[in-house]
């Protein structure tokens, strides 16, 4: 029934086989280091791959450097006379250097060049071969690279290199990883059984997902079988306990992440008692006040992208808070005293505001980078923590101090707590209850507007992205209890604590299904929340 | 009986009874089709909504009971005729199994599942059609009125309810047809669904349904039972110190309206054509409470009304002007908060107030 | 422009004095409905397919209409709401009495329109990668099903070049398209050999952005010392939070790539791609295509929408291709009568964009090529791989054991889409 016109395997498969048939005696010839860097521009990746392989091997000084920009896509050939160029970024766009010669040819048209094309499997290639060929560099980073490169490729053929590496290494770390990429070559080779007793326990003491995949294998040799079986389990266990810290890490991000979405409505729904329902799209603008600012930097000053998100938090807030002091002012403000109409309008506003990004930004998703000390991830032991995640739980715990601080200690907080207690005593007071409410609302959507900031660093910016935080604040909050802003922080992080370790077990369909279900069964036992407000004010 | 149906129900009622009779015959071929044949089963489908406002309006406006989540029992009512309606098709599925609808034969099930027992009869799916939401509303409600939980708080935990459900729908392993739902509807009692004849019996009980969960909601508001129900909506802590069981009379009134709810998700699905989980998302809910806060809460002529203009208003507004048409909406649903808090048919009627009143004026300055 | 607008006025005025009824019927316009959401979660996607359709309709208007008539596009919003769809549907086949319609994005708004195109008979194409299991009369799937886009992509990384993967993740968004299409990958892994302990299979619900436990779990199940790769059926919105999450968590495309069926150019715009090079997808076209005929396609869109940095993808090139067809077939039957145009589809044969041709199968599936590309760091894709040649959409599975029975014909005498070849009668009545 597939009625399938050309069976993509066969020709292919035969294409490879001559591919081989051309490339294996031309490198078995030992052609030298300027032939087979010619030979790179043509043929199929498999036939990339024996020259990448042979280059490697002609122990050529210039390797290192042609393969380096091979991996990196700058290795192109010129498209008039075929010359193998490396492709170095100046001032004026970009610089032709001879692969080979090393000559500078000054600066190229982009488009009269062709990059020489690899894929997944020939950059993992290029990887292990600069791993063996830079073990000695001078730049320790480099050598720490090239010595997890080597470990990753665990094969036999580096212990050479790695035992002339090892004599000259001074820095601690970097020895280590050599001698880790060292146990994996030599439980491969017939080393003596001491040696191979020697690498099992380098690696038990490595003790990670990547050593026991080194091991596995030989957890039935004869030999070392025992060592490699005990060295197995005691990773096994120690990964145990890490994998629940690990939880409980991904539990306080998600909280944070929580937290952050929520703290704004804990305000505005919670301590003012309205129904904000254009929450999420206040989070919205300041994701898109974001994109706005990078933007911006992008095409003025770029060397600012590092400190694009600083620039943006304050505009968002300013943004966000004055989109909340002008939904205050035009709809909220007349409808105190009718709180479930606030539903409907805030309901009303979110439509437009959605609507409007999206006839300002477009539907599309928007990109927002990352700057570079919120990219990547950093080990603490066996855990993994990636370094936005870890800013976005410190930037929501500064937030929720700084705002508690706000409220406990500022003489606006001091209105504020009046104000929502007992409006007409504090106006009686002198306290202009007008002009609090709004600053208060405002307060809510600026703070909500800083979610948005940090949620741009993990989530898409797209017109949809308050929609999809709505429901989960709203759940924040009563969980919590309304009205509490210690209650939005315990109920953001039980939350996001619980889900996460139930995920493992459950799925993560199922494990939010569970969470929803518990939040229900938990307001039966406290109906007003974690913090429930006591005495009158409760019943108000 | 007269007692039931005041001045407003009555102009409703009869509006609703020539809209019954005009709308099918004026579509007819024997007409010429004066409208287009596909109003009938729009129209039906707005007096679906309408009847899912009025059950709404029951507990919100009378009881005080703002539910998030009556989307929830609109979905299980429509999933227990959606069963039926599968069940009917048999072995004109596409892989011309007998009894497994397509969804699971192309997922490799081998039997039905026992929660689809009995849907192949018409009795038990119209049974279930109530006692599913029914049921759920009762098991909910005992919990969550005896542990006293009310206003936000109340509200939120039934958003999570259909929240929950929603995402237990999407599962595929849950047995109703996941994202997709059930759909591909052959015919209903032995009759043709896309025959104009069934059409218009669909239109018609939806009619009829609507006309008798007014009559039922205007029967339980103004018995004495509903004036508890408004004691409760506006001191709940008064009433119970009364002596009234309050959480009882909350239980009742909710499930009464969840099985309505559900009335109207079964006739709604075989005019729509699908059910899937997105009837459970919790923005549907919201957009049930704007119907009914639009046409004016507590009226439940109102809370008709608000379902069938803001209804009309998306139909209209999406074919004509497709890209602005939520500034449109939105932009009136502020206006209705802001200019008309008694909603559309408070606004009516405060109209008609003047109306008459400088008619009365003018007649009497004619007198003089 | 005005000017045009008003000779053509003053000619059709003329002509209407002259001979009123027929020339009505020759210079009214035809309409073609567009029914794509501009609203709600999926406007993300639907509405540049809006955009390319009004681009393809006023360039067909420009090369003198279809029949000498112009070309009218109907455009609704549908607003992401299945029901929804449904009424639309209607409302452009029996309101505004449409030619034909573009539209639907998901599976399920296309099973929601299903039973009104049926019923009114009109012609349906449906740009988007889906999953199979469905042949009908008025239905046009230009997108790609399973074995045009999933099982080449398996093959591709199993193979030598692909880095030979053994291990694989299944991870997908939890609806129908994921569960299908991984159903059909599992049976056809196991068929090639891989063991059920070296296939992981993970669902998320809609919007997942939460992604720190899958992304770590996958990296747990790729170091067990197999090659591995994930193959990913994540619904369009949760893709950039798993692909950050992927990216800060290090797993690089040479350790453990991934290769997506919804992630295209368009998704892509709204990433940093740095960290995602390498990391593929598979797809029946990309931007990156160098082909004169892609180089004028994405020439006139950006000069329709007016912006350089607009990406073109692979659900516009199916309605590219489509529409072609459909107005091809028009030529063909000399009317849009719908049952003259669905019977004259079949076998018509028009340009795709990657330089071939892709012909209207009587299973209403097209020709495609599969390419696989990976991810460079401009947002685009390198083409890593292809078909040699091109691949016949199949609508019903060979993998699924009652969906292999089925073959789809829709040419007399058949006229069927499930043709059960066990029992020798066509399925549902």
């Amino acid at each position: 029934m597939k009625i399938v016109l050309c069976l993509p395997f066969r020709p292919y498969l035969a294409a490879l086989l001559m591919a081989l048939l051309v490339v294996l005696p031309a490198a078995g010839r030992t052609a030298g280091f300027e032939e087979l860097v010619e030979r790179l521009p043509h043929g199929s990746y498999a036939d990339r791959a024996k020259v990448i392989d042979a280059i490697s091997r002609t122990g050529d000084p210039r390797a290192a450097e042609v393969l380096n920009a091979l991996l990196e896509g700058r290795l192109h050939a010129r498209k008039d006379d075929g010359r193998i160029v490396i492709l170095v970024d100046s001032a004026g766009g970009a610089t032709a250097i001879d692969a080979l010669s090393g000559e500078n040819l000054g600066g190229v048209l982009a488009g009269s060049t062709e990059k020489i094309k690899t894929n997944n499997r020939l950059r993992g290639m290029l990887r292990t071969a600069i791993g063996a060929l830079s073990l000695m560099s001078p730049d320790r980073e480099t050598r720490l690279m090239a010595a997890q490169s080597v470990f990753a490729s665990g094969d036999p053929a580096n212990i050479e290199a790695l035992d002339a590496a090892l004599a000259a290494e001074s820095d601690r770390q970097v020895a280590t990883a050599l001698a880790e990429a060292r146990a994996v070559a030599i439980l491969d080779t017939d080393a003596p059984v001491e040696e191979k007793r020697a690498a099992v326990a380098i690696l038990r003491a490595r003790g990670d997902a990547a050593a026991q995949a080194a091991l596995a294998p030989h957890a039935s040799d004869p030999a070392i079988g025992n060592e490699v079986r005990e060295a197995l389990s005691r990773i096994e266990q120690a990964q145990r306990v890490w994998a629940i810290a690990q939880n409980v890490w991904y539990g306080l991000s998600l909280g944070s992440v929580l937290m952050l979405a929520a703290i704004g409505l804990a305000i505005t729904f919670g301590v003012m008692g309205v129904i904000n329902m254009a929450h999420g799209e206040l989070v919205m603008l300041g994701a898109y006040t974001t994109f706005a600012v990078q933007e911006a930097i992008r095409g003025a000053a770029p060397w600012l992208f590092d400190w694009s998100l600083l620039i943006a938090a304050p505009l968002a807030v300013l943004v966000a808070g004055s989109v909340g002091i002008a939904i205050e002012r035009g709809i909220v403000r007349h409808l105190y005293g009718r709180p479930l109409e606030t539903l409907l309008a805030t309901w009303g506003v979110s439509l437009i505001l959605q609507q409007a990004v999206r006839t300002i930004f477009g539907p599309n998703n928007r990109e927002v980078g990352n700057p570079s000390w919120m990219s990547g991830a950093f080990e603490i032991g066996q855990m993994t923590v990636t370094w936005s995640r870890l800013w976005i739980l410190i930037f929501a715990l500064a937030v929720f101090f700084a705002l508690l601080l706000v409220l406990r200690r500022s003489f606006f907080g001091l209105q504020m707590r009046a104000v929502t207690q007992n409006r007409p005593m504090a106006a009686e007071m002198g306290i202009d209850t007008g002009r609090i409410d709004a600053l208060t609302f405002g307060l809510g959507a600026g703070i909500a507007g800083l979610a948005g900031v940090a949620l741009s660093q993990i989530d898409n910016v797209s017109p949809n992205l308050g929609q999809s935080y709505i429901v989960d604040s709203f759940m924040v909050v009563v969980f919590g209890g309304a009205g509490n802003l210690w209650g939005a922080f315990a109920g953001a992080f039980g939350l996001g604590i619980t889900n996460k370790l139930l995920e493992p077990w459950t799925g993560a369909v199922l494990g939010k299904i569970l969470m929803l279900v518990f939040i229900i069964l938990f307001i039966q036992k406290r109906p007003r929340g974690l913090f429930a407000l006591r005495g009158r004010a409760a019943e108000a | 009986m007269a007692r039931l149906i005041d001045r407003r129900m009555g102009v409703f009622l009869a509006g609703l009874f020539i809209l019954t009779v005009a709308l099918p015959m004026a579509s007819s071929a024997a007409a010429g089709q004066l409208v287009p044949a596909y109003l009938v089963s729009l129209v039906g489908k707005y007096l679906c909504y309408a009847l899912l406002a009025v059950a709404l309006d029951l507990v919100w406006g009378f009881c005080g009971i703002l539910s998030l989540g009556h989307g929830a029992f609109f979905a299980l009512g429509g999933y227990a005729m959606g069963m039926y309606l599968m069940r009917q098709i048999g072995p004109r599925g596409v892989y011309g199994d007998p009894v497994l609808p397509d969804f699971m034969v192309f997922l490799n099930w081998q039997e039905l599942p026992w929660f689809w027992l009995g849907f192949d009869r018409f009795w038990f799916a119209a049974l279930m059609v109530m006692a599913a939401p029914g049921l759920l509303a009762f098991v909910f409600g005992w919990f969550a009125f005896r542990s006293r939980v009310s206003g936000v708080y109340l509200s939120i935990i039934t958003q999570a309810m259909t929240y929950a459900l929603m995402l237990a729908f999407f599962r595929n392993e849950m047995g109703f047809g996941g994202n997709n739902g059930l759909t591909d509807f052959k015919d209903i009692l032995g009759l043709d669904l896309t025959a104009a004849s069934t059409r218009t019996g669909l239109f018609v009980a939806s009619a009829v349904a609507l006309a008798g969960g007014l009559m039922i909601a205007r029967w339980i508001t103004a018995s004495r039972l509903g004036r508890v129900l408004v004691a409760i909506r506006d001191a709940e802590e008064r009433t119970r110190f009364l002596g009234y069981r309050v959480e009882h009379y909350k239980l009742f009134v909710f499930t009464v309206s969840a099985a309505m709810a559900g009335v109207a998700g079964a006739l709604y699905v075989p005019q729509v054509g699908i059910i899937n989980p997105g009837e459970f998302s919790p923005a549907n809910s919201i957009e049930i409470v704007i119907w009914v806060a639009l046409g004016g809460r507590g009226t439940l002529i109102g809370a008709a009304l608000g379902a069938f203009l803001v209804t009309l208003a998306k139909t209209v507004l999406t074919g004509w002007l497709p890209e602005l048409w939520l500034f449109a909406l939105g932009g009136l649903f502020i206006m209705v908060t802001l200019w008309l808090p008694g909603g559309v048919l408070g606004a009516i009627e405060t109209g008609l107030t003047r109306l008459r009143a400088f008619a009365s004026m003018r007649t009497k300055e004619i007198e003089t | 422009m005005k000017r045009r607008q008003f000779l053509k006025g003053s000619v059709a005025a003329s002509a209407f004095l002259a001979a009123p009824a027929l020339v009505r019927a020759q210079t009214a316009p035809i309409k073609v409905g567009i029914l794509h959401s501009l609203s709600g979660t999926m406007a993300i996607s639907e509405t540049t397919l809006k955009d390319v359709m009004l681009m393809l309709i006023e360039q067909q208007n420009r090369a003198g209409g279809l029949l000498g008539r112009p070309l009218e596009a109907v455009v609704v919003d549908p607003a992401s709401d299945w029901p929804l769809f449904a009424e639309k549907a209607r409302e452009l086949i029996e309101k505004d009495q449409v030619a034909a319609v573009f539209g639907c994005w998901t599976s399920v708004s296309r099973k929601s329109v299903l039973p009104v195109f049926k019923e009114l008979n009109n012609l349906l194409f449906y740009p988007v990668q889906y999953e199979g299991e469905e042949s009908e009369r008025n239905v046009f799937y230009t997108g790609a099903a399973p074995n045009q886009q999933a099982i080449p992509a398996v093959d591709y990384l199993m193979s030598e070049d692909g880095g030979g993967v053994e291990r694989w993740v299944l991870a997908g968004t939890d609806y129908v398209y994921p569960r299908t299409t991984n159903k059909i990958l599992e049976a056809y892994l196991k068929s090639r050999g891989v063991a059920p302990e070296d296939i992981m299979i993970n669902y998320t619900p809609f919007g997942h952005s939460d992604w720190q436990t899958i992304v770590s779990d996958i990296k747990a199940f790729g170091s067990a010392g197999k090659k591995t790769a994930v193959v990913s059926t994540i619904n369009g919105d949760a893709n950039v939070p798993f692909y950050k999450e992927l990216a800060n968590q290090g797993i690089s495309a040479e350790d453990i790539p991934v290769v997506a069926f919804s992630v295209g150019e368009e998704e892509l715009a709204g990433l940093d791609t740095a960290p995602l090079v390498g990391h593929l997808a598979a797809w029946n076209y990309f931007m990156s295509v160098d082909t004169p005929e892609n180089a004028d396609f994405i020439a006139k869109w950006h000069a329709f929408i007016g912006d350089e940095s607009r990406v073109t993808n692979d659900p516009m090139e199916a309605h590219y291709i489509g529409f072609n067809m459909w107005v091809k077939a028009v030529e063909k039957a000399g009317t849009t009568d719908p049952d003259a145009v669905i019977d004259a589809i079949v076998g018509v044969s028009v340009p795709n964009l990657t330089g071939g041709f892709s012909t209207m199968m009587p299973n209403r599936h097209i020709t495609k090529p599969v390419l696989v590309g990976e991810i460079q760091e401009n947002g685009q894709f390198s083409v890593v791989w292809e078909t040699p040649g091109l691949v016949v959409g199949d609508a019903w599975s060979d993998y699924l054991p009652d969906s292999a029975k089925l073959i789809s014909d829709w040419r007399a005498p058949m006229s069927c889409g499930n043709f059960n070849v066990e029992l020798g009668r066509c399925g549902g009545a």
